[in-house]
């Protein structure tokens, strides 16, 4: 028999998904998961969208019908607000840092690039100190460890979300090309108050990076519907 | 938004860098520039701005502003009102009647010349992709492309009579638009009207009584701020997206309103004459003066950079911000345009983008935290290990279905529910995977999937496996429960570690053809000492390029001094379907190659 061939395997989201979340654990993260079908509160409201406005076009949601207030979460941002809600309940206080992969859902049209549904993995350090310095070092170690054996490097620029301020876009250097990957920056003192941590004491980073475009990246996938087919010829790494 | 090369040029005495060295500065100390594109002489930015910063730069003088600050270079003049003194008072009365329009400024001019735009007025309309359709209504257009405040103009002798009226529209009101389509208004929307008709949505798009045509002599100048909210629920009730409704939506501040209306008397006193009269002003909850304290120290522990006073006061400066510096404590005053400003995260943003996200060093963090396991993403991860151990695939498949307890509202696809059980998914991917087996090395089709899955009142993680016979499906906590040995998930201690290829050992994807494959089977006798990979060499080598993938061994045993190996070829082209024919000769070929080495096949 030939015992090289009868072997199982795992998809490569997955084996992407496991490299992201030990490099992230190597780093100081434990890992935090959420639900997928969310409460306007924890997808929106606390994370400083206000009601009825313009930010929210910024994501296309998904609404659930016959259940006001309820969406499929459009990020794993939604697991921050959770994770910090048990964390005051249960008497305690940062600092923490969590990394949070999971199912994302966007209500757009699909093509090589985008799907209704995807993986996130998102990051949230707090501490007293914690700075752009730190989610500037944490990104460009993750980076290096994630495309080990290239040359990565980051750059930030100016954005806004709603739930960090300042907020930014981060653009990694592979090579010798550079590529919009993720959205990051200080999480918004709003943000620390809905959850009940003092926003004067505490401060941090966070930021989501979708898990599919890095998967693409790392095994070089050119669409990324073929990544939910149920198709075997995919796994082959 | 577009944004005009030449129009912003305007605004400088000095000329302004070239239009790349521009953009460069923009995007890293601003907005994501999303396009540059040469039209005519001209050169247009398409500039992305957030909900953030809508306010104040969706317009040129909002991006003037920026680069000012970027590039360290001065803005020409500052705004002096020049329409303001002894000018004659017009019949025209206001009311307002609902506290969402925050105040309304109107004036009337007389003896107004309606007819084409000068070429400078047109062109700059159609530099930044807009119609040019006449003086009056492009120098309406112009000023709020440069200044953000969205401006209305009325034929007033088109006017019940000289009383324009703010106020919620009636229940089914119907009322015709511009463009002539007529929509229905009711007691949630605000109106301009006249004493018989509604003139306006407010804030969202004119109506068609009162449009100023070539015939129109004397109007009336709307410069109003309406309240943001309501504005954008108008807008999206009847489906009508304007550029001035998004103005208003992300909020315009209140205290712009006498600028642009002096710069819209200006211009239109220059493009069409008339006699200018008095401003009629309706502002009662004046916007009061915002203040915020930061201090060097802060600014230092959230940058993980210091920023020498020197460099902060002169980013500061070039902002225009009132400020006092008292010992590494400022005291600011809030521009009236900066409504996204409220505290001192907001000025970290402010200097640490015009100072350089760049001199920024990374470092890396020390945290006094200890990890906990997750429980669930360990179970999920001993489960997957598990069942790969045991020779199972694992697959993906949409959260979406065509059946289930939860919907989703208004989706861009079919499949409007998402699924109760993996299963349904599996037996998909099973039926797909099981005709494509000869291209998957192996003798059967065994997948697995873990996910989530939406009852009516719940979501739970569930995982599923199966094979030809069955695919069984239950949740992750009886499967770690009721399947996983003990023994495994002892020995399992670090699942989660796997191990790191670098990047030169990372065989790429490889995509697979939409052509239907040929497959055949070839057993051969072997003498027992040969070199078990010269009959694989042979196969590869004779295949051609039309093998799409190594030959696969499916069974093997020795007999008599000579081991039989049985091997699947695989043939299938990118670029057709092939036939029998094609691939006929080179099974030929590969016999004959065989039975000249004395070897059998069987």
């Amino acid at each position: 028999m030939n015992e090289e061939n009868q072997k199982g395997s795992l998809h490569p989201l997955t084996l992407a998904t496991n490299e992201a979340v030990s490099i992230l654990r190597d780093l100081g993260f434990e890992v935090a998961l959420g639900p997928e079908l969310e409460d306007d509160w924890h997808n929106f409201g606390a994370l400083n969208f206000p009601d009825n406005h313009p930010a929210r076009d910024m994501q296309d949601t998904f609404f659930i019908k016959n259940k006001e207030g309820m969406i499929l979460r459009t990020h794993t941002s939604n697991t921050q607000i959770r994770y910090m809600e048990n964390l005051v309940k249960s008497g305690g206080h940062p600092p923490f840092a969590i990394a949070v992969p999971g199912k994302v859902f966007r209500n757009e049209s699909t093509d090589s690039g985008h799907e209704m549904q995807f993986y996130q993995i998102e990051g949230l350090m707090i501490g007293e100190d914690i700075s752009i310095a730190h989610m500037k070092g944490v990104l460009l170690e993750f980076f290096k460890r994630f495309f080990v054996g290239e040359n990565v490097d980051v750059r930030l620029r100016p954005s806004f979300f709603p739930f960090v301020e300042p907020g930014f876009e981060i653009d990694l250097k592979k090579g010798d090309k550079w590529f919009e990957l993720l959205g990051a920056g200080m999480v918004h003192p709003n943000v620390l108050k809905n959850c009940g941590i003092d926003g004067e004491k505490y401060q941090g980073f966070a930021f989501g990076v979708g898990l599919d475009r890095l998967t693409m990246m790392k095994y070089k996938i050119p669409d990324i519907r073929v990544l939910y087919q149920g198709d075997l010829r995919l796994n082959q790494f | 938004m577009k944004i005009s090369y030449n129009w912003l040029q305007k605004y400088f005495k000095e000329k302004l860098p070239d239009p790349e060295v521009v953009a460069q500065g923009i995007i890293f100390h601003s907005f994501e520039v999303e396009e540059i594109e040469k039209v005519g002489n001209d050169t247009v930015f398409e500039i992305k701005i957030l909900p953030d910063r809508a306010h104040d730069c969706l317009c040129h003088f909002g991006i003037a502003k920026e680069i000012s600050v970027i590039f360290g270079i001065k803005i020409k003049e500052e705004i002096v009102l020049e329409h303001s003194k002894n000018l004659p008072r017009s019949e025209l009365e206001i009311k307002v009647n609902n506290s969402n329009c925050r105040r309304y400024m109107g004036r009337v001019m007389k003896g107004v010349k309606v007819e084409a735009s000068p070429y400078w007025l047109s062109s700059a309309m159609i530099s930044i992709g807009q119609k040019s359709i006449n003086n009056i209504v492009d120098a309406t257009n112009y000023v709020m492309y440069d200044l953000g405040n969205p401006i209305h103009a009325f034929d007033l002798d088109k006017l019940a009579s000289p009383k324009i009226i703010i106020e919620k529209a009636k229940n089914n009101e119907k009322f015709i638009l511009l463009d002539d389509k007529e929509v229905t208004l009711d007691e949630t929307i605000l109106t301009i009207r006249d004493e018989k008709d509604a003139l306006a949505v407010a804030g969202v798009k004119g109506g068609k009584k009162a449009e100023i045509n070539n015939n129109t002599k004397n109007i009336v100048i709307e410069v109003a701020n309406f309240e943001p909210f309501s504005t954008r629920k108008a807008a999206k009730k009847l489906g009508i997206f304007t550029d001035s409704a998004k103005r208003f939506e992300n909020e315009i501040p209140t205290e712009l309103a006498p600028v642009v209306m002096d710069r819209i008397t200006s211009l239109i006193q220059e493009v069409a004459g008339g006699e200018i009269c008095e401003i009629i002003d309706i502002y009662d909850n004046k916007e009061e003066i915002r203040k915020l304290i930061f201090t060097e120290k802060y600014l230092k522990n959230m940058l993980g950079l210091e920023i020498p006073s020197g460099s902060i006061n002169d980013i500061l400066d070039r902002f225009g911000y009132e400020y006092v510096n008292e010992a590494g404590t400022y005291k600011i005053t809030i521009p009236y345009l900066r409504l996204d400003i409220s505290g001192p995260h907001d000025m970290v943003e402010e200097i640490g983008r015009i100072y350089g996200y760049d001199k920024v060093v990374p470092v890396l963090p020390k945290l006094d935290f200890e990890i906990k396991e997750n429980k669930i993403w360990t179970d999920i991860n001993n489960s997957r290990s598990y069942l790969k151990g045991l020779e199972y695939r694992e697959v993906m498949n949409y959260a979406f279905s065509n059946k289930g307890e939860v919907e989703v509202m208004a989706s861009a696809s079919d499949k409007s529910f998402l699924r109760t059980n993996l299963t349904d998914g599996m037996r998909k991917s099973y039926e797909l995977n099981k005709f494509n087996l000869p291209l998957l090395d192996c003798r059967e089709i065994k997948i697995f999937e873990i996910g989530t899955i939406f009852l009516k009142d719940r979501e739970e993680i569930h995982v599923a496996y199966g094979d030809k016979k069955e695919i069984k499906e239950m949740s992750l906590d009886k499967f770690i429960v009721e399947k996983v040995s003990q023994e495994f998930l002892q020995t399992k201690t670090l699942p989660l570690e796997i191990h790191r290829h670098s990047l030169g050992d990372q065989k790429p994807f490889k995509p697979w053809s939409v052509y239907p494959f040929i497959s055949r089977d070839i057993a051969v006798w072997v003498p027992a000492d040969e070199d078990k990979n010269k009959l694989k060499n042979i196969l590869l080598e004779e295949g051609t390029e039309l093998l799409v993938k190594e030959p696969y061994l499916f069974d093997s045993f020795s007999k008599d001094g000579k081991t039989s190996y049985a091997y699947r070829l695989v043939f299938q082209s990118y670029d057709k379907t092939l036939t029998d024919e094609e691939i006929n000769p080179i099974m030929e070929k590969i016999n004959l190659k065989i039975s000249s080495l004395g070897w059998q096949v069987r």
